[in-house]
């Protein structure tokens, strides 16, 4: 058996009667860039924070190649960290900013300076040493801090939301950067983001949180196609939830009554599985089919509008009870001529690809 | 043909901007500027022309004795308030609101007590029979009681403790303003306690150390009413002597020259101040 490189193991953090973090536990891989996706107050900046050791937990321990972190002060852990917000020293030069953990470990000078070379070649910002932080861009910035904190060469490199302050087109190529350098140094990485998108496109493993708690821990194509919880399935890719009951079920796939006579047969259930129970009944708005022509296991839709997206349409519709339905189409599907805004349509699905949350 | 508009309009705000100030400006003038051009007049002009009251003042060894002690106990002032006020100024910063409040009101009201009734409470508490001397007696510390009062000790605790606000109130606003997420950063870089404090917070709060700095040491050079009542004869500071020149001595001419020996020193250093540790002129 052998020992994992960083494992987390009940992780709890109270303030008072609130909980922030109620029971966080994972093993990390040594190099593997592991994202901690949630909304606000999920818990996977609490737990990032008891990392980093800025917060001390309830319960639970963090352990190194099987040495606990938690009796370690912050300044003693070399684990390096960029935040969300700028943190490079506004008094000191990039250079003297990435030079700042060589010189507080009393490296001699000709290191120092070959490091600090090297880690601001890595992001790209060579002969960028005399600048000061005030007279450079978010990202230039975010580089620079990137840069501090990998020049020390720390086993785990903590990231709190590095790239929230910027637009969308910088962050984009950011991202490319970071997933650059995680390949070229090898480092260990554990990410926060409330963006699914950023989570998908940088981690090996993204461990999705909720309440204080992990929902599911995978790769990006497991939670999209085998989500845990319902909550997994609406935060990883775009879905429709539809009200259903438990029918029957058997060996995981469940039988789910729609309304309105409306059956489907073999969607594999998640959460308790009583018969008769209410469920949730998960579609992806890629993997839904319109027909105008009727169809028996179809789902009777109303069609409310048709919104051009260039490789694909999206088209609102709504359940006579009032459900909203999205269905992506490729761009120049053969129903996307023939329907018009308020007209009658059938939705249908391949079962195996939906999901039922109890 | 818009940009001449445009000029136009922000003259127009100029010129009211200059209309308000106005009041002010003939304020100063008619109370500071020719009260100050009048003492130049009178200290050149009296007893007859020329500069031989400057000659007096910075030639002999007892007045240049009240010069050296004026600097000493503004400096000793200045760097005692730093040193007790910094840490008040970043507790403050650092507390929650509420807290901070309250102990910003206290400091606040101990300004607004009159001077005089808080400079002779120090007296009654550093005399040979004060509270002080006595408990320190009481508690079997010392055998004869210590000469508190009437010296430059008295005059230094006398003097810090009016100038404490005027450090804390500059350095607290520049530490608020210094993010905590930069002293994290610091600390998961490696930094303990100290090198945080040395490398970076201490840096970083230059700006404000200097403003309460050049404050309290100004305010001193000029202080009149507690070097008077707690210092003794032999320590005697500027203003001091600038009263004894025009009251007992009922000599302008001196008293100006004195006068305006403070104003020049007090305006080089604010000036020092301006060029080097002006955070809105950046580094």
């Amino acid at each position: 058996m052998t020992q994992p490189f960083l494992s987390i193991r009940g992780i709890r953090k109270s303030y008072g009667a609130v909980t922030a973090v109620k029971n966080v536990s994972m093993d990390i891989a040594e190099g593997e860039f592991m994202t901690f996706l949630g909304p606000s107050g999920s818990g996977k900046s609490t737990t990032l924070y008891i990392l980093a050791g800025f917060q001390d937990p309830s319960g639970g321990d963090i352990l190194l190649r099987g040495q606990s972190l938690l009796s370690t002060p912050s300044h003693k852990r070399n684990i390096g960290m960029v935040f969300q917000r700028y943190t490079l020293f506004p008094h000191l030069s990039v250079g003297e900013n990435v030079a700042f953990p060589l010189r507080i470990r009393r490296r001699p000078q000709a290191e120092i300076a070959e490091r600090v070379k090297a880690a601001l070649k890595l992001v790209r910002l060579e002969g960028f040493e005399d600048r000061m932080p005030a007279l450079m861009s978010g990202g230039q910035q975010q580089r620079v801090a990137l840069a501090r904190a990998l020049v020390y060469n720390p086993p785990v490199l903590l990231m709190d939301e590095p790239l929230s302050a910027l637009d969308k087109k910088l962050r984009e190529e950011i991202q490319f950067e970071i997933r650059r350098i995680h390949h070229e140094t090898g480092v260990t990485i554990l990410y926060v983001t409330h963006d699914q998108e950023e989570a998908l496109r940088l981690s090996d493993r993204i461990a999705v949180f909720s309440q204080g708690e992990i929902d599911q821990i995978g790769t990006g194509p497991e939670l999209y196609s085998n989500p845990a919880t319902r909550f997994v399935a609406g935060f990883i890719g775009d879905s429709n939830f539809l009200e259903a009951t438990v029918v029957e079920s058997n060996a995981g796939k469940a039988r789910l009554s729609l309304g309105d006579g409306v059956m489907v047969e073999g969607v594999p259930l998640h959460g308790g599985s009583a018969a008769n129970g209410k469920a949730s009944l998960m579609l992806r708005p890629e993997r839904l089919s319109l027909s105008r022509a009727s169809v028996p296991s179809g789902i009777s839709v109303t069609v409310r509008d048709i919104t051009f997206l260039g490789n694909n349409v999206e088209v609102s519709t709504a359940t006579p009870a009032g459900v909203d339905l999205a269905v992506r189409l490729p761009f120049g599907h053969e129903a996307i001529l023939s329907l018009a805004r308020g007209e009658q349509a059938w939705l249908t699905f391949d079962t195996a690809s939906a999901h039922a949350f109890a | 043909m818009s940009d001449t508009v445009a000029t136009g309009a922000v003259k127009t705000k100029r010129e009211s901007t200059l209309g308000y100030l106005l009041p002010a400006l003939l304020l100063i003038a008619f109370f500071f500027i020719v009260p100050v051009l009048m003492l130049l007049m009178r200290s050149v002009l009296e007893p007859e022309v020329g500069l031989q009251n400057y000659e007096a003042l910075l030639g002999s060894t007892t007045y240049l004795r009240v010069f050296l002690n004026t600097f000493m106990v503004a400096s000793i002032v200045t760097l005692v308030s730093i040193v007790i006020g910094y840490p008040v100024a970043w507790l403050l910063a650092i507390m929650p609101e509420r807290w901070s409040r309250i102990v910003l009101a206290i400091i606040v009201l101990s300004m607004w007590t009159n001077l005089l009734a808080r400079t002779y409470a120090w007296m009654v508490l550093l005399q040979r029979t004060g509270v002080i001397n006595k408990t320190l007696m009481g508690l079997g510390l010392i055998d004869t009681p210590l000469a508190l009062v009437n010296n430059l000790v008295g005059v230094t605790i006398g003097m810090t403790y009016i100038m404490l606000p005027f450090v804390i109130l500059p350095l607290m606003g520049v530490i608020r303003t210094i993010d905590p997420a930069i002293l994290r950063a610091a600390a998961l870089c490696g930094a303990g306690k100290m090198q945080c404090f040395l490398r970076v917070l201490l840096p970083l709060s230059l700006p404000g150390i200097a403003a309460g700095a050049l404050m309290v040491f100004v305010m001193s050079l000029g202080y009149f009413v507690t070097p008077a009542l707690l210092g003794g004869t032999s320590n005697m500071m500027l203003a001091e002597l600038v009263a004894q020149f025009v009251q007992s001595l009922v000599d302008w001419g001196m008293g100006g020259a004195a006068a305006l020996v403070l104003l020049v020193v007090t305006l080089v250093l604010y000036a020092v101040q301006l060029r080097y540790f002006n955070p809105a002129r950046g580094k």
